[in-house]
């Protein structure tokens, strides 16, 4: 025995088993998830709701009751890969920023001393280890605490969203700063669980 | 170099222009087009065709409307603006001179 829904798709209404509507669910919102205009989302997700629905009801024919994960799976066989379908080469969580210039600051979140290995990496685009070795070596070549010295009074301190997004080379939008947000929020909810389990 | 990069990009130029092509002999409803799209084989999974739809619809080269269907869900028609009808004229002048281009590309490579 499977627990249904009802659905509503392209205006009927369909009953589906819970884990065919889980697939199904989870399949439209990755295609809901390539596009930022809202407009150009709704249109796309009607459009392709409409035919799913008219290939539900040619499949279901008269007999047939509720859709299964088997017809679900049919359908976005016969609809394509969300990638295929978007045209995109890769998933967007990979590159959900938009780039702009970087510019350098030291980066508080990333810090031995004074945040300047971190953002000297970010402003690179290195990993700050790598970084933090250049800087052992010049200092055991002698001008290396100089030059950190230096960096620490002259290079400004990431304090804002913004200017923490400008490090990494990130355009200062407001949908960049959602992003910017949900990532801090995901690790912080990470870094949190992680302590629980220890 | 990604050659089915290359593909698809053709393939997805190609497409819009026959999709204007395929509604300038008629209204037709999403699933009217695919199944033209599909006979010659120009379209693999159906799902890409409505990003394009969509694209042209708002660039307003389409209009669409709604009409109750006896079996299954109401249909999305999809007709040709005066400006769809414009723009596809010039990709039509457009096509034929890549194919002659083309053409003479391929048959002069490389005896000459």
């Amino acid at each position: 025995m499977k627990k249904t829904f009802s659905v509503n798709l392209g205006n009927r209404v369909y009953n589906i088993d819970d884990d065919a509507y889980m697939r199904l669910k989870d399949y439209l919102d990755r295609i809901e998830g390539y596009y930022s205009d809202q407009k150009e989302r709704e249109d796309i997700i009607n459009d392709i709701e409409l035919r799913i629905s008219e290939l539900f009801s040619e499949r279901l024919g008269l007999t047939r009751q509720v859709v299964t994960l088997a017809d679900v799976n049919a359908v976005i066989g016969i609809m394509g890969d969300p990638r295929e379908i978007t045209g995109a080469g890769e998933e967007p969580q990979a590159s959900h920023y938009t780039s702009g210039p970087r510019r350098l600051y030291r980066d508080p979140d990333d810090r031995m001393i004074g945040g300047v290995c971190g953002g000297l990496g970010a402003y690179l685009g290195l990993d700050v280890t790598i970084v933090r070795i250049l800087l052992v070596l010049f200092l055991i070549f002698g001008i290396g605490f100089l030059v950190y010295l230096i960096l620490w009074i002259v290079v400004p301190e990431a304090r804002t969203t913004a200017q923490k997004l400008e490090m990494r080379g990130d355009t200062v939008n407001t949908s960049n700063i959602g992003n910017f947000f949900r990532d801090e929020f995901e690790s912080v909810k990470k870094s949190f669980s992680r302590k629980k389990t220890k | 170099m990604d050659f089915e990069n290359v593909k698809a990009q053709m393939r997805k130029g190609v497409l819009e222009f026959c999709i204007l092509s395929i509604l300038s002999k008629g209204d037709a409803y999403a699933t009217d087009i695919l199944n033209r799209l599909k006979e010659s084989e120009l379209i693999v999974v159906e799902g890409t065709l409505y990003p394009l739809l969509s694209r042209q619809k708002n660039a307003g080269l389409l209009s669409y409307r709604w009409e109750e269907s006896t079996q299954g869900p109401p249909r999305k028609y999809y007709a040709l603006t005066e400006q769809g009808k414009e723009v596809l004229v010039e990709l039509e002048a457009s096509w034929k001179g890549l194919i002659d281009a083309v053409e003479s590309i391929i048959n002069k490579h490389p005896n000459q």
